[in-house]
């Protein structure tokens, strides 16, 4: 409840290095080891408050509380089901994993994959956990959510029917790990049956924090098998599935023993010379630990007696395990997408991976400000957040004649204050890339303007404005510099958005904006300037005192321009008229004298001319993108949280009246002022006491 | 000097809030979501008129209602992602607060008048949770109140928010609690240019 003080100090907090794996945020404020060592001190097994072992956790609707899939559930600890529950068996492997009552196959795959990866698995299943060593029902996990990482505890009891676990289990039966992180997430997305449905990509970027793309195998990337081999030498995830047209085709098995409407993992991809030519392989795990392909390169077909004995020995392994290879033509036939989550450097720490370079940025758009929507909205476009991308090297293996430097753009929403409705309050998004001309070379203080996009044509864009949680494409472009505009496709929605840009080399990658500075002019007045005619109406108006105080101020200025019918307004707050008499009260009177008055006077004339001058529709008020362009004007350099600010606080429907307009542009000026008076050493920074801070923040 | 109340419980999943709140709990939610609309968010327009509609049911409030600028300001100052409008919980907790702090109002309005005089608030506003130094509270009164020191019911309120608005900014900025807070040029004017 600290308003915008929240999110400086969220700022502050990710600047040093807090949600990053190394220093997970406690999800719900749960420490995994006080609550375990709390629980192991009193003699008791950790019960879990905050996901209770009730019909609720299960679900909604077809796993509500009334419904008849329910009926006979039982929540039990390992220790009740088996003589010697295990945590992880020697080393967690892909075929530990076998899908449940839930339809959250999406899920499985994504965990099927992590277990490919062990510096992965490891940070997402912490193994400091066991059944043994101070076990106290309590166990925890790791989960990235939205750039940060969060730690999720959980207590061991598990959703199980005649003695059997209901959910996720091992092929053995002795081992939990699965199961327990399945609850873990279904705790962080509120109930089981939420995951029912979903895209491997989900899951893989939430244990992971990687990038995932989507590929359609329909209409393949040329160059789709380099693409997938360098992700697996990267250690990326990669899942891959075939469409369904209808419901009841969901998990039909083809005549070639491929499931539909199901999500498998690929975990492999290899070469071999076959009938004098080169061969594509590819290899696919079914999550089910059973149903594998049955045509060419399947387990025991006859293509694999002609290729040479070591690539042989090398790649099969004949057993009914879910595992299979195909022919990377066959792959493409037989499947319809292809998903691949690029892991970010801080997921791969040894050196047997390949890395991308990867920078972050969390961003938002807001209605009148930064909301400005697709290239189709050319005169509120160049409002969105901006950033560039500077591509030095060239790739260093590039496949045939395509030299270039290869990035990927990432641009996911958060919406996390709606996640109560979830899927349906997705906005439309999407990102246009333009080449930066030579002339604005190296710019980073500009935040470039309605002129730029109406004259550049974009190099690239996403390939499409889709309402996902992520859109992500792949790049292969010259060196040079881009700029790279994230947006919705409408103007004017409000959302939170986290921008990643993941490069082959390093690539400089930076938000660009205006700065923060005050350029306004000073008014210098002196008093034998003034006009005798001037000078009597003062003195009429600050009668015998000779000066005039806020609610004299009030009263003067609400009669003036409530007069005119060419600009909107509904007076002068007293507010505003304290503000001013601060702002130009040098004698710290409270009130402002002659001179103080007339310069006063010269600011307003001032406002008034830059209101009508860039009041282009004559409305008689300020839309949000003319008030952007007439804070320039006033003197004022500012940036895109600034302006998101001024229409927050000074719009009414996106549109400020003249009262609002001058009380903004005194206020700026006085708080650059106070700013700049602070700031004795000049180091663009202030250190406030609490006593200080209220006096100005009461103001 | 200012000690916070505490704060609120870690948040519980949308889904466990809904099916585990008390029927008064339910009964705000409705309230809410009749008074916030489609998009579920309060204007200052909306909070400008549920204030106005509350001190119409109270003669011993001397006021002359919320303006829209005094319910702009308050919505800044609580509105942590800068839509210029309040969510459930913020609104929730400026709720309970303009509950408590009209009682105390009442309380502390000993000579009757329906307003808090110079004499009378820097009592009414410990009892609201501010303990200030007199230095502070003279300040308060110099820009809150009337030229005559008398502070009316709309002012109180609109001051009290700010004040805990900006009590917990501050506690919330200065991380290592020794007192002091930094901050930069575009910080500085995020935090004041937004209340």
């Amino acid at each position: 409840m600290s308003g915008i003080a929240a999110k400086l100090r969220h700022n502050r907090d990710r600047a040093q290095g807090i949600g990053t794996n190394d220093h997970a945020q406690k999800y719900l404020n749960q420490d995994f080891e006080s609550l375990r060592d709390d629980c192991l001190e009193r003699g008791v097994l950790f019960e879990d408050d905050y996901f209770e072992a009730l019909p609720s956790s299960l679900g909604y609707d077809e796993l509500g509380p009334s419904s008849y899939k329910v009926r006979g559930i039982a929540w039990k600890r390992p220790t009740e089901l088996c003589s010697n529950p295990q945590f992880i068996v020697e080393n967690a492997s892909r075929t530990d994993i076998c899908q449940g009552a839930l339809g959250d196959c999406w899920l499985l795959a994504a965990i099927a994959s992590l277990t490919l990866n062990k510096q992965v698995l490891s940070r997402v299943v912490p193994h400091d956990q066991s059944f043994e060593d101070n076990y106290a029902g309590i166990f925890h996990f790791e989960f990235w959510q939205f750039g940060e990482w969060v730690d999720v505890v959980v207590d061991d009891r598990l959703p199980t029917k005649d003695g059997k676990l209901l959910f996720v289990h091992s092929a053995e039966g002795s081992e939990f790990w699965s199961a327990l992180l399945e609850k873990a997430y279904a705790k962080v997305n509120g109930c089981y049956e939420a995951l029912s449905g979903g895209s491997t990509t989900e899951g893989f970027e939430d244990f992971t924090g990687g990038i995932s793309e989507r590929h359609d195998l329909g209409n393949a990337d040329p160059h789709l098998f380099h693409i997938i081999k360098k992700a697996l030498e990267r250690g990326s995830l990669l899942g891959c599935s075939i469409d369904i047209t209808n419901a009841s085709d969901s998990e039909a098995v083809t005549y070639r023993k491929l499931v539909k409407g199901h999500a498998y993992s690929v975990t492999g991809a290899d070469q071999v010379e076959y009938g004098g030519e080169a061969v594509h392989l590819i290899r696919i795990r079914n999550p089910w630990g059973q149903v594998e392909w049955n045509g060419a390169w399947s387990d025991d077909s006859s293509e694999w007696r002609y290729v040479s004995s070591d690539d042989r020995a090398r790649l099969t392994n004949r057993s009914d395990d879910g595992e299979f290879w195909m022919s990377f033509s066959d792959f493409l036939r037989q499947y319809s997408r292809l998903e691949i989550c690029n892991l970010t450097p801080d997921a791969l720490t040894g050196d047997d991976y390949k890395k991308w370079a990867e920078t972050e940025f969390e961003d938002t758009w807001r209605r009148g400000s930064s909301a400005g929507g697709c290239r189709n909205y050319p005169n509120s476009f160049w409002m969105n957040p901006q950033f560039v991308i500077k591509l030095e090297e060239v790739d260093d293996d590039p496949d045939e004649g395509q030299e270039g430097c290869t990035f990927i753009v990432g641009l996911m929403q958060k919406n996390r204050r709606r996640m109560r409705k979830m899927g349906e309050d997705m906005e439309t998004i999407g990102f246009a890339i333009y080449e930066l001309p030579e002339e604005c070379s190296g710019l980073r203080n500009v935040h470039l303007k309605r002129d730029f996009f109406l004259r550049n044509a974009s190099a690239a864009r996403s390939e499409t404005f889709i309402n996902l949680r992520e859109v992500c494409n792949h790049f292969c472009l010259p060196p040079g510099e881009y700029l790279i505009i994230p947006s919705t496709f409408e103007p004017n929605k409000n959302a939170d958005f986290y921008l990643r840009v993941l490069s082959e080399k390093n690539a400089d990658f930076q938000e660009i904006d205006d700065a923060v500075e005050s350029h306004v002019e000073q008014i210098d007045i002196d008093e034998d300037d003034i006009s005798s005619h001037f000078k009597s109406l003062f003195g009429q108006l600050a009668g015998d005192d000779v000066e005039i105080c806020a609610f004299e101020l009030q009263k003067i200025l609400s009669r003036v321009v409530t007069r005119r019918s060419d600009i909107k307004t509904d007076g002068f707050t007293l507010t505003t008229c304290r503000t001013m008499v601060n702002l130009l009260d040098k004698d710290g009177s409270g009130k402002l004298g002659l001179v103080e008055f007339r310069i006063l006077w010269a600011k307003i004339e001032k406002f008034l001319e830059i209101y009508k001058d860039r009041d282009m529709d004559q409305s008689g008020c300020m839309s949000a993108p003319e008030m952007r362009m007439a804070v320039e004007a006033a003197g004022f350099s500012l940036n895109n949280p600034l302006h998101q600010i001024i229409v927050a606080r000074y719009s009414q429907d996106l549109h400020i009246d003249f009262d609002n307009f001058v009380c903004c542009l005194i206020r700026l000026e006085l708080l650059f002022n106070t700013f700049k008076a602070l700031d004795e050493d000049g180091d663009g920074m202030i250190s406030l006491s609490f006593f200080e801070w209220l006096d100005m923040a009461m103001l | 000097q200012f000690i916070p109340s505490e704060p609120p419980p870690p948040r519980r999943p949308a889904v466990y809030a809904e099916q585990n709140e008390s029927d008064e709990e339910r009964q705000f939610r409705k309230v809410f979501q009749q008074l916030a609309g489609d998009d579920m968010e309060v204007s200052p327009a909306e909070l400008m008129n549920i204030l106005n509609r509350i001190i119409s049911r109270h003669a011993d409030l001397k006021t002359d209602g919320f303006s829209i600028e005094s319910c702009r300001s308050m919505v800044a100052v609580m509105d942590s992602d800068s839509t210029g409008k309040l969510g459930f919980h913020e609104f929730k907790h400026l709720w309970n607060n303009v509950k408590k702090w009209q009682g105390v109002y009442k309380s502390y309005d000993t000579d009757g008048s329906g307003l808090i005089s110079a004499q009378e608030l820097p009592k009414a506003f410990t009892a609201a949770g501010f303990p200030l130094n007199d230095q502070l509270f003279q300040m308060i009164i110099r820009r809150y109140s009337d030229e005559n020191g008398n502070m009316d019911f709309d002012n109180y309120i609109g001051c009290l928010v700010r004040l805990d608005a900006m009590c917990r900014a501050f506690k919330t900025l200065d991380k290592d609690n020794n007192g002091t807070i930094k901050v930069n040029v575009q910080e500085w004017l995020q935090l004041t240019m937004y209340s």
